[in-house]
């Protein structure tokens, strides 16, 4: 056995005897410690934010899960089809809730384009129901990694898995409204009171990450009542979350896995497994084989794309021609895919995308580059899809 | 549950303000801070002490805080970093005080040393009393954390090769002191 080895076993074998009066030293001070911090945040907002999350990110994990939302909401717009298990799909990170509900209100502010609303319910340990006011409803168990849609026009339901995607606390459907909660604490300016569906609110402006956050919160009890979220990139779009409810009473029966008798069970070959680079190349090259021109998506930033998408297609930017059901469940899938694979990077990968007006066979141009975890170079996707490891120092300017 | 996730969930917890789930990050690594801390001290006060800072510390820092890496490595190396910073205010008060044996000689007789170790952490912490502070953050942060030397040099600013010699010295030193031990 070489010292190390020796040592190691030594460590092992070291205890330590810790005294009650220890634990007590140590976790009273940090407790005490916390309340102070959170007494002190409360004194500087102004408003009873209790609870202080991480800043960064959420606002993007917020937006993650309205994107893709409105994404299909869009695709579903354009193609005129149904929402499938891919629609389904899009709650998959929001688990671990305690009991809440609210409302998603969609506004695409493009004729013909009607608002979308979606009202969202979390109990815990892990159900989730999201409906929509033609009756869609999508319910979810995180316990059993289960799920169900059922799609009351066709009288028809989908039963699917979710036990390959990701659980991220950080995207738990609770640390996005906590989030937005904290939003005041950094506000940019401050709208004053309003009366808003007969509450008198406090508003405040934040522009994070590219979205232009307007909270709108009750002063007297500093619960989070409304927030309007704009997009500089996608002009006259807005998503809006309101009707917040904390800890209500919701029946286990409404995140029920049980589909409504009489209704025919649809057999959906989606593909569950963990998305990779390769879905990303998939949803690029099929985007390029959408466009009349081979171009990529103008922009991966999943809240602007169903506007930019809905404005080319009004200008004819995507091609004619009839496809069907199945092959529209196919696209919407590997954008799901594609777009999730971006959405799955974390900071530190710091991908970019420069893909806007590429068009496909362009072999000299990098239009993705992103760090996997764990190392060094940079992977680079180009314009005719193939993709090279490249040191930091030789990535596109 | 994997550990990481389920660490992932319990300081998401904490930045909501659970204080359960505080006491559960301390009762899961107190242990291993605590012996870190007293292997590089060898005071069990002292040791303490750096425990205590080291969790109000974190406390602190919940607000920005983002776990990217094991939780119980990152509170490993918060402790290395807080009983440097105590070891150096150790020899302060020692070399100030006029004099020193009497200072030792106060600590020794701490009695929480004797009762609070067992046989095989007493030894650790005498053999590594023995050696320079630097070589024992090394060898405890690689073989107690599991840390690369690579990460060590990182958390400690200097080279991986400065890392890897303190490591290599200090075991070459820590071979000899135990086997004199041994003999004797």
């Amino acid at each position: 056995m070489n010292s190390a080895d020796k040592l190691k076993k030594l460590i092992n074998k070291s205890e330590i005897q810790i005294s009650s009066q220890t634990d007590k030293r140590i976790l009273g001070d940090a407790f005490e410690r916390m309340d102070e911090l959170r007494q002190d945040r409360q004194a500087g907002t102004g408003v009873n934010i209790w609870r202080i999350i991480m800043k960064t990110k959420i606002t993007k994990m917020a937006a993650a899960a309205v994107i893709i939302v409105a994404v299909l909401i869009a695709i579903h717009q354009l193609a005129g089809n149904g929402a499938s298990a891919v629609y389904a799909s899009v709650v998959e990170q929001l688990h671990n809730a305690r009991t809440m509900t609210y409302s998603l209100i969609t506004q695409m502010n493009i004729e013909n384009v009607p608002t979308v609303r979606v009202d969202m319910a979390f109990k815990e340990p892990g159900y989730m129901r999201i409906t929509t006011t033609d009756g869609y409803l999508t319910a979810i168990d995180w316990a059993q990694n289960k799920g169900i849609s059922i799609l009351p026009t066709r009288k028809q339901f989908i039963e699917f898995e979710a036990t390959n995607y990701q659980h991220d606390p950080a995207q738990d459907p609770f640390a996005v409204i906590e989030n937005l909660r904290t939003l005041p604490s950094r506000a940019d300016a401050e709208l004053g009171e309003k009366e808003i569906d007969g509450r008198l609110l406090q508003g405040f402006r934040v522009i994070e990450e590219g979205v232009i956050n307007t909270v709108w919160v009750d002063p007297r009890t500093g619960e989070l009542a409304r927030v309007v979220m704009e997009f500089p990139d996608a002009p006259g779009m807005s998503v809006i979350m309101t009707d917040f409810q904390f800890n209500v009473e919701l029946d286990d029966s409404l995140f029920s896995l049980t589909p409504p008798e009489g209704f025919e069970r649809v057999e959906i070959q989606a593909d569950v497994s963990e998305v990779t680079e390769q879905d990303l190349i998939g949803y690029l090259r099929a985007w390029s084989s959408w466009t009349k021109d081979g171009t990529f998506p103008p922009t991966l930033a999943g809240m602007q794309l169903p506007k930019v998408a809905m404005e080319m297609e009004k200008q004819g930017k995507f091609g004619e021609g009839q496809t069907t059901q199945e092959q529209r469940e196919r696209d919407q899938l590997i954008m799901y895919r594609g777009m999730m694979f971006v959405y799955q990077l974390p900071a530190e990968s710091n991908w970019r995308y420069a893909g806007e007006n590429v068009s496909y066979g362009d072999a000299d141009t990098p239009i993705f580059w992103y760090r996997p975890a764990g190392s060094e170079n940079y992977r680079v996707i180009y314009g005719d899809l193939t993709v090279e490891e490249v040191l930091p120092e030789d990535l596109p300017r | 549950m994997g550990p990481i996730i389920e660490d992932k969930l319990l300081v998401f917890r904490c930045k909501r303000g659970s204080k359960e789930a505080l006491t559960q990050i301390y009762e899961k690594y107190k242990r291993d801070l605590l012996l870190l801390a007293v292997a590089l001290l060898n005071d069990v006060s002292a040791a303490e002490d750096v425990v205590h800072d080291v969790f109000v510390s974190f406390v602190e820092a919940l607000e920005k805080f983002r776990l990217t890496g094991s939780l119980k490595g990152y509170l490993l190396t918060c402790v290395a970093n807080h009983a440097r910073n105590k070891n150096k205010a150790i020899q302060r008060q020692l070399t100030s005080t006029s004099n020193p044996g009497e200072a030792i000689a106060e600590n020794s007789d701490e009695p929480s040393v004797l009762t609070a170790c067992n046989e095989q952490l007493q030894r650790l912490s005498e053999a590594m009393a023995q050696l320079p502070y630097e070589q024992r953050e090394v060898i405890m942060l690689h073989l107690q954390a599991t840390m690369t030397f690579n990460a060590i040099a990182k958390a400690q600013a200097i080279s991986v090769n400065t890392a890897k010699s303190r490591y290599r010295y200090g075991l070459e030193r820590l071979r000899t002191i135990l086997n004199e031990e041994a003999e004797k």
